[in-house]
């Protein structure tokens, strides 16, 4: 018995290896030429030029504050609503299907340049469905320009995002919901607790290791990603919607600036391992315990 | 069962006899002729009948293949780059002239064309504006292949219903605002004139518009520093965000640039907005009922415009450059461009025999263009262009947004491009 086991394993080693190799070499060569570039010097030699313009650049707090905001707003409402949605969904017997595939996958599903493009158009100052619908039940008095100054642009992008990217966190915590033995509900309403005090002593602690690596997975998302600010905005007005993603994207297409992409990346990536490390260290801890 | 080892072993015959396959296929079709592989990108080419025919015919006079592959005008810049700067390029490439060939060739990604353009009988064809666009420190990197110029595209039934002669557009700055205010007070989402403010190339090629018409210019002849700074760039900058804040007769600009503003027109909303001769097939698909024309932009001092427009170019990769030349010049040559016109009636010829020639091309729109065409202005080309461009974007937009005063933009503006212009 012991033996055979070893040959299983032996065997899922061998049948991984060639993936992690890939995975391995991929992103040890990427991620070695993407570290040389930004420190090479136009003669080849060593430089801290590319990291210094980065830095220096009149833009770049406005962009690390408007990533830090994205970023924030972005996850609080996709958590939070995720959140909401799952329990709902959790409660819903009849149609459970139709109604998770209906409010998750839909949004989810949606290819990010036809969901950019939409929310682009539902924002419309001339023809778009928000201005109509919010005129129409008196809250407005006339059309706004959505997109037109920057912290508008900013709020409104991160609604779109939100309405994007709530349905991975939905998913996740749906899972572990469905995953909470019925018992200790049972043994809490015995005890006397009501519906917020069995949310809160049986729903969250049982969510929590899930609720940290969503948290994680979805902060690292959303710092990446990219395809909604370009199509709605594009980073405008002035530099109102620039995050660190659409600046390497400016950077590296528009002006052919690669080593200062380089630069800007490794920026960034340092930025998510930290994010990272603090979450593992925090897991491990958690695991530990 | 087979033994861990025999199974890699299988594996490892099946790829080789694979790449096999793959090597086989290619030796057979390089033994044909020359095939050259060409990239388009843009809506101007489409590979209906009409290209076919072209292709077809150079096909049979050289016994060359030719390989045409077309990509959407959104990805195309995107795609080319990559290519370029990974060395696996096509044989011949569209580049936009001014802004991309330049840039390119300062990467080392063209071959340059001198001494093929300078041998070809049909040089002084091409109208000498262009050949700036396409030089890099004093050598030719492209063939200007088509062409336009940026003029006034307006609604005529909008200037009859307000009582205007839509024959009589306005021809200086003061009739403009004027006459965009008249339509403009013709009803609620009514619009005189569309200034773009996006933060888009469109931004920036309406502002030089603006300030070549008032005597201006971007940058000094040299290049090397910013020269709007001016009190005819103040001016302009001045009068063009006035359109939208004092005068009122714009949507909100920020969020729309010329071709949202050709859309509009084409719905009766916008009266007056930058276009060009790309300008006709879509705002007639857009709507066929349209009734418009196309006018000399309005001028502070004297009538000016920019031109744009695509270059074929090839790049360093190309193991066929002469049979790439060859194509390319087939391809502008004057026999090739009254075919095309006369099925296609566009995009505008960069060679002036094809203007004067080209039954097509006598109305009046056309006329105005070729009116303006010989003292158009164009992009400094540049390599730091897109960077510059950036900062005439913002300086617009940092007024439009009533964060600074025009002094005040235009003094931080001019200040950042002579930074990026002296490369710190």
């Amino acid at each position: 018995m012991q033996l055979r086991l070893q040959r299983e394993e032996r065997i899922a080693y061998q049948m991984v290896l060639p993936y992690v190799v890939a995975i391995v070499f991929l992103v040890v060569i990427l991620l070695s030429s993407n570290i040389i570039s930004s420190f090479r010097a136009a003669d080849g030699g060593f430089t801290l030029k590319h990291y210094q313009s980065v830095l220096t650049d009149e833009a770049f707090p406005t962009i690390l504050k408007n990533t830090f905001n994205w970023t924030f707003f972005s996850v609080l409402g996709q958590i939070g609503f995720g959140l909401i949605i799952a329990l709902l969904l959790n409660n819903i017997t009849r149609g459970e299907t139709f109604f998770r595939s209906l409010i998750i996958i839909l949004p989810w599903g949606t290819l990010d340049i036809v969901a950019g493009v939409m929310w682009k158009w539902m924002y419309n100052d001339l023809y778009g469905v928000i201005n109509d619908i919010l005129l129409n039940i008196g809250l407005i008095n006339d059309y706004i320009p959505w997109l037109a100054t920057p912290d508008m642009a900013m709020v409104s992008v991160i609604i779109a995002n939100i309405w994007k990217g709530f349905v991975l966190a939905a998913m996740f915590f749906l899972a572990r919901l469905k995953g909470i033995p019925q018992y200790l509900y049972e043994v809490a309403e015995i005890d006397g607790a009501n519906m917020l005090q069995r949310f809160w002593s049986v729903t969250l602690p049982q969510l929590r290791t899930v609720f940290m690596s969503t948290l994680m997975l979805v902060i690292i998302w959303t710092i990446n990603y990219f395809p909604l600010i370009y199509i709605m905005t594009g980073g405008g007005p002035g530099n109102g919607t620039e995050t660190l993603v659409t600046y390497i994207y400016k950077l590296s297409f528009r002006f052919l600036e690669y080593e200062e992409a380089a630069a800007a990346s490794n920026i960034l990536f340092l930025i998510i391992m930290v994010i990272v490390a603090m979450f593992m260290y925090w897991i491990n801890r958690e695991e530990a315990e | 069962m087979m033994s861990y080892r025999k199974r890699l072993l299988v594996v490892m015959l099946a790829l080789l006899v694979v790449s096999m396959a793959f090597a086989g296929g290619e030796q057979e079709t390089a033994d044909q002729g020359k095939t050259i592989t060409i990239w388009v990108g843009g809506q101007v080419a489409e590979l209906d009948d009409t290209w076919k025919y072209v292709e077809e015919k150079y096909e049979e006079q050289t016994g060359n293949t030719v390989e045409v592959q077309l990509f959407g005008f959104d990805v195309y810049y995107d795609k080319l780059l990559t290519a370029l700067a990974g060395g696996s390029g096509p044989d011949l490439a569209f580049a936009d002239l001014g802004g991309w060939v330049p840039t390119f060739a300062s990467k080392g990604w063209l071959m340059s064309m001198e001494d093929m353009i300078a041998d070809w009988e049909d040089e002084d064809q091409i109208w000498d504006n262009l050949w700036p666009t396409v030089k890099y420190e004093g050598e030719r990197y492209g063939l200007p292949w088509y062409t336009d110029a940026r003029l006034m595209l307006y609604n005529q039934k909008m200037f009859r219903e307000a009582g205007l002669d839509p024959n009589d557009p306005p021809e200086t700055w003061e009739e403009l605002a004027e006459v965009a205010s008249t339509i403009t007070e013709q009803g609620p989402r009514t619009y005189g004139y569309g200034v773009s403010g996006t933060k888009t190339e469109h931004t920036t090629l309406a502002y030089i518009v603006f300030l070549a018409s008032n005597g201006g210019q971007l940058l000094t002849d040299d290049y090397s520093e910013a020269a709007f700074d001016s009190e005819a760039g103040l001016e302009a900058l001045q009068f063009y965000t006035d359109l939208a804040l004092e005068h009122n007769v714009s949507p909100e600009p920020v969020s729309y640039h010329e071709d949202n503003y050709r859309n509009l027109m084409a719905q009766n909303r916008v009266a007056m907005a930058i276009g060009g001769p790309w300008s006709f097939p879509l705002i007639e698909t857009a709507n066929p009922d349209i009734e418009y024309s196309l006018a000399i932009h309005p001028y502070g001092e004297a009538p000016a415009s920019v031109l744009g427009g695509w270059a074929i170019v090839i790049p360093q990769t190309t193991e066929n450059p002469q049979a790439a030349w060859d194509f390319a010049s087939y391809l502008n040559s004057y026999e090739t461009w009254m075919y095309w016109l006369e099925e296609k009636g566009g995009p505008m010829p960069t060679r002036q025999d094809v203007a004067d020639d080209s039954p097509v091309l006598q109305d009046e729109k056309w006329q105005n263009i070729f009116k303006v065409f010989p003292n158009a202005t164009y992009r400094p080309p540049i390599p730091e262009y897109p960077q510059v461009s950036e900062q005439i974007q913002l300086m617009i937009q940092s007024v439009l947004l009533e964060e600074k005063t025009p002094e005040q933009a235009i003094e931080d503006a001019a200040a950042n491009v002579n930074k990026i212009l002296a490369g710190e």
